[in-house]
């Protein structure tokens, strides 16, 4: 989750643009992790004897490891040790930037150690992204609702986060919510929930990210926006918060009631109530959610 | 397997439904029947006697539970599968009481759906 959390910290900080983040998220998945990066990060070399062994490898031909000892900045130890263990997943998106030639090694050491400090992470969250550690980055990321979220929300959002995870795909990053009194539409579905949580959630898209969006979540090809992609969009609602209202039950044995989702037809929406827009940029495309809430005390 | 099986399957969502039809045509070729919410599911049901009922609890015009109902009432054997991705005890408790066989969580799973088929039809 932490790879999804620092793209929005770099478009955030305009470290990067929407359109080099959604280059660096395509190309995260085969990007390997680079020693030196991994260094920075573990705090053994700084950025610039990063970048001196770099150029001393154009010279030499050499690996960056067996180089990096040789000039004394790293021990045989530690290069084993870095290789071994396991990396905070941003670090990929950030090595992704370095290879597009957005960010330098000493950009991206600087933006990792405030991102690091804004959410509180030190080393051993990473190999265990713990309830705390994703909780504090929900609650740090929606300070736009100038109020506590409730552990309703910090749930809600947290398992939605999750899902895009396990459903659609890790290359995306959540951009800084908005509050919102209306919205025009592309292809929008919605469900509420209602109860001692009550929240109309919308899910959003284009026509062409909905049919890449579609098959991915049902692990098929379709090519048209057809009957299929469109049930897919609320299918994906309906799990979502299906599954939710099963961890709430799990939790705090409380049963909250779901209607079927439903497809809005209207061309603007426009809303009464506490409304947040949370866009989601995949490298296929933006989705945007809404959660029109209620009612939402603990 | 499954020949002049007739499956009945209500649920809102098309591509659930058509999903859970690929699952069981591995198994063999039933006789399906679509449903897209409660009454249907119960109009389809009078009418055909399916031999196996997959439902959804929350469907537009009358959810699961009070289609179980009706069916229950109309044929206490009615075969009925809850498949619901809202799987909290107290769904699933008032699933059973009201007389449903059986409980799938989705997302689906295709070993489930096939145990299911196969317990009761294996050798048809």
């Amino acid at each position: 989750m932490y790879a999804q959390f620092f793209g929005n910290y770099l478009l955030s900080q305009e470290a990067v643009t929407k359109d080099q983040l959604i280059q660096a998220l395509q190309k995260m998945s085969s990007t390997q992790i680079k020693l030196g990066t991994l260094a920075i990060h573990a705090g053994y070399m700084t950025a610039s004897e990063v970048d001196r062994i770099i150029i001393e490898q154009t010279r030499q031909n050499r690996r960056f490891g067996e180089l990096a000892v040789s000039e004394g900045y790293l021990t045989e130890a530690q290069a084993t040790e870095l290789l071994k263990s396991q990396q905070p997943d941003f670090l990929l998106l950030g090595q992704a930037l370095i290879e597009d030639g957005i960010l330098s090694n000493q950009q991206l050491q600087d933006l990792i150690i405030d991102y690091q400090s804004m959410n509180e992470l030190d080393e051993g969250s990473y190999s265990d992204e713990t309830m705390d550690s994703i909780n504090r980055m929900v609650e740090n990321f929606f300070v736009v609702a100038e109020r506590p979220l409730s552990s309703y929300e910090v749930s809600f959002f947290q398992l939605l986060l999750n899902n895009l995870l396990r459903f659609i795909g890790d290359d995306f990053t959540p951009v800084s919510p908005s509050q919102v009194r209306e919205y025009p539409t592309n292809y929008c579905v919605s469900q509420r929930i209602d109860g001692d949580f009550s929240i109309r959630v919308y899910l959003d898209m284009p026509e062409d990210v909905g049919i890449e969006f579609a098959s991915r979540y049902v692990g098929d090809t379709f090519t048209e926006f057809d009957e299929y992609v469109q049930s897919s969009l609320e299918d994906f609602l309906n799990l979502h918060n299906g599954l939710f209202n099963v961890n709430i039950s799990n939790e705090s044995s409380v049963e909250l009631a779901l209607e079927p989702p439903q497809v809005e037809t209207e061309d603007l929406l426009t809303f009464d109530t506490e409304t947040f827009l949370l866009p989601i940029v995949f490298s296929f495309g933006t989705v945007y959610l809404l959660f029109e809430i209620y009612q939402s005390n603990d | 397997m499954l020949n002049d099986i007739k499956i009945l399957i209500g649920d809102d969502s098309i591509l659930a439904r058509k999903q859970l039809k690929d699952i069981i045509s591995m198994s063999g070729s039933p006789i399906f029947f679509d449903a897209s919410n409660g009454q249907e599911a119960i109009d389809i049901y009078k009418k055909e006697h399916p031999d196996l009922v997959f439902l959804d609890i929350v469907m537009p015009v009358k959810d699961g539970n009070a289609a179980i109902r009706e069916i229950i009432e109309f044929d206490k054997d009615a075969d009925i599968i809850i498949v619901s991705s809202v799987g909290t005890q107290s769904q699933l408790k008032a699933a059973i009481e009201t007389g449903a066989r059986d409980f799938i969580q989705k997302p689906l799973n295709a070993d489930q759906v096939r145990h299911i088929i196969t317990s009761r039809f294996e050798g048809r």
